[in-house]
């Protein structure tokens, strides 16, 4: 098992060098090891998910360990439709090597014991309820990461200095066009991600809101994103301002993700990493 | 066989001896077949361009004094000069750089704007006036074959073509790097100048679907008009004609702004914050700077433009060091597969003449084998042709390995063992 985790990390590090050095020398032969060792890492991980479905016996997104996998696993999802659908190559020789080092601490992290609380295998909804909320941050990830494309890029058009990024990074409004719809796909799993949880929730301790942290954080993520999606589609809001948006909101998902593990609260369960 | 390459290029000679040295197709058809004897000039093949004229041969290695000579006088022929005119002007490469200079031509690393992409056609067609009068043999077919790969891989894998180094390009360029496409693009040109035609061309071919012009006399507007089948806008409409424009190019010869930061504001709000691009080719400025701090517009003067320009070919130079490196490796490659070309004859020869011993043997202690059956006839050639193979192979590759390694005494030494040069 851990060493079908190791090859994956190996196929995601050598996507992440490969993704860098096309990055800075632009070459297409570099640039396709890059595409073809995240494609080869991803079936990898996929099956490395599936096994330890087996093995362990429940969806494997609960521990501390299969949280960090799984949601490596979900940004090399969103990252490879990302690069079919808009050939933003420049994302990848940033978001490989986070993967990476994701996929590397899901390999150092506790195992954990191999059965997780019947309560929460059980029903469905919460399997659901996470795989949703993390394919979410996977989504508002690429936000973020075009928001800083985007700024880095706007500022090289206006100031005129047009140094080694400008030459990289893709146009402005293929950009403005990704994070636009990352954050729609964001939001919308995200508001589903929220319901599931309120649902499950209800049916096992009869009540929707809880109050803590993770909860409070989440809400405040949802409504930033949905303040961007708005004006973006009503307002007409592109540019400077719905990048530093897109920024933000991603530092309310970071909190959302790691920040409850520090203030505690109801979604915190000992050595299992809350979504 | 020596490679043999000698020309004039703009670094050498001036526009006046360059022109009186340019061929056609036909003057160069007809200069190789005079060229090309058969004895001494085997191959050769003349590449013609504005801005080199090269004649490029395959000469017997004994006669290379004489044949270079040949080709320099060839050129002062062509020219109508006396003998030894041009000797200061010509470069001239023997082989290994023979081939360099080639691969380097075609990959466009020695253009006077390094990475434009017509001297690789230009090179094609030389090669195909050679080819058609007969003077294009193995040795230049191998060698124009490897540079177009090369040409090809240094395209590819290098970035030397990849930034516009010219003011009239420069609109396509920043355009491209604020909308992912240009199609559908809506170009505005105010003021009806030939630099403002030109960048406007290149967006049109770029995908731009549509072009307006506007300028103070309408008439010259009409003319351009006709020209690009674009549509003319009344001066005093500029600011509607704003609105729909993504890239504007500004050339007139006003002495004030023709665009105000406040107009710039306005169309940006009836554009629903789409980006514009504008760009100001003209002296003294015609879109008050001010215009740039607009958000989601982006201005850029002739000076920006001239700044990318060098950052473009700071990148191109960048590029071509690693071109460098390409036909570097390239011309060693090429250099080797020449040398296992003139061991290939070789090697045959000497299995030829072995096996024609053994035959000969053969033939000569028949008879005292009595009668044998077919089989008994046939097993007996088998034994002996294998027997000379497998004692000959490591000859063999000694001579392929002497050939690699470029230790041509060792090669000859081998083919004199065997007698093989009669």
């Amino acid at each position: 098992m851990r060493s079908l985790l190791a090859t994956v990390l190996a196929a995601y590090l050598i996507a992440a060098i490969h993704s860098i050095l096309a990055f800075i020398n632009k070459r297409r032969s570099v640039q396709r090891v890059a595409e073809w060792a995240t494609v080869t890492g991803f079936v990898l991980h996929t099956g490395a998910l599936v096994v330890d479905w087996m093995i362990d016996g429940h969806y494997p997104l609960f521990f501390l360990r299969e949280t960090l996998s799984f949601l490596a696993w979900a940004l090399v999802a969103v990252y490879a439709l990302v690069l079919y659908r808009y050939r933003a190559q420049a994302v990848g020789a940033f978001t490989m090597p986070l993967i990476s080092v994701l996929v590397f601490f899901a390999l150092l992290a506790n195992p954990g014991p191999s059965d997780a609380p019947a309560a929460f295998s059980a029903t469905r909804l919460f399997p659901i309820h996470t795989t949703l909320v993390i394919f979410a941050y996977a989504a508002f990830f690429i936000v973020f990461m075009a928001s800083v494309m985007y700024l880095l890029q706007e500022r090289e058009l206006k100031l005129k200095t047009f140094s080694a990024i400008f030459y990289r990074l893709p146009p402005l409004t293929t950009i403005n066009e990704l994070a636009t719809s990352a954050a729609v796909v964001g939001l919308t799993l995200l508001t589903l991600g929220i319901a599931t949880g309120m649902i499950w929730s209800w049916n096992r301790y009869g009540r929707f809101w809880h109050n803590d942290p993770k909860e409070i954080f989440a809400a405040l993520t949802w409504l930033v994103y949905l303040v961007l999606i708005i004006y973006r589609s009503t307002a007409d809001w592109r540019g400077r301002r719905a990048a530093w948006l897109g920024v933000l909101g991603f530092a309310l998902v970071l909190c959302t993700l790691f920040g409850t593990r520090l203030l505690g609260g109801y979604h915190k369960f000992g050595l299992f990493l809350g979504i | 066989m020596s490679i043999i390459l000698v020309g004039v290029n703009h670094k050498t000679a001036p526009v006046e001896i360059r022109e009186r040295l340019a061929f056609s197709d036909e003057a160069c058809a007809d200069g190789l077949r005079r060229l090309v004897d058969g004895e001494i000039v085997r191959e050769g093949l003349i590449v013609s361009t504005c801005n080199r004229v090269e004649i490029l041969s395959a000469i017997t290695a004994e006669q290379l004094e004489s044949g270079t000579g040949r080709l320099a006088e060839f050129l002062d022929a062509t020219a109508r000069l006396p003998t030894g005119f041009l000797i200061n002007h010509l470069y001239q490469h023997t082989d290994e750089e023979a081939v360099r200079h080639l691969f380097r031509v075609a990959s466009s690393l020695d253009s006077m704007v390094v990475g434009e992409p017509q001297v690789l056609g230009q090179v094609r067609h030389a090669y195909s006036v050679a080819v058609e009068a007969g003077t294009a043999g193995r040795i230049l077919n191998r060698l124009v074959h490897h540079t177009f790969r090369v040409a090809k891989r240094v395209r590819n894998e290098t970035g030397i073509a990849a930034n516009a180094v010219s003011i009239s390009y420069m609109a396509v360029e920043l355009g491209k790097k604020i909308f992912d496409s240009l199609k559908g693009c809506t170009v505005l040109l105010v003021g009806a100048g030939e630099m403002a035609e030109l960048s406007a061309r290149h967006l049109v071919n770029a995908g731009a679907s549509r072009v307006l012009i506007t300028n103070r006399t309408e008439e010259t507007a009409r003319q351009l008009a006709a020209e690009f089948g674009a549509v003319t806008v009344p001066f005093d409409q500029l600011d509607h004609a704003l609105t729909e424009a993504d890239v504007v190019i500004c050339s007139t010869g006003a002495p004030t702004y023709v665009l105000t930061e406040g107009q710039a504001r306005r169309s940006l709000g009836r554009r629903r914050n789409r980006p514009t691009c504008f760009i100001d080719i003209s002296v003294p400025r015609n879109i008050e700077p001010a215009v740039g701090k607009v958000p989601n517009v982006f201005l850029f003067d002739i000076d920006d433009l001239e700044s990318v320009i060098t950052s473009n070919i700071r990148e191109r130079e960048r590029e071509a060091e690693r071109a460098e490196l390409i036909v570097q490796s390239e011309v060693m490659q090429f250099q080797q597969s020449l040398r296992l070309m003139d061991v290939g004859p070789s090697i045959g020869a000497l299995r030829e003449k072995m096996q024609e011993v053994a035959r000969a043997e053969l033939v000569r202690q028949r008879k005292r084998l009595g009668v044998l059956t077919e089989e008994q006839e046939a097993a007996i050639e088998a034994l002996l042709v294998s027997t000379i193979n497998k004692i000959s192979h490591p000859i063999m590759n000694q001579m392929r390995r002497f050939y690699e390694t470029t230790e041509p005494d060792a090669a000859q030494s081998s083919k004199d063992i065997f007698e093989l040069d009669e």
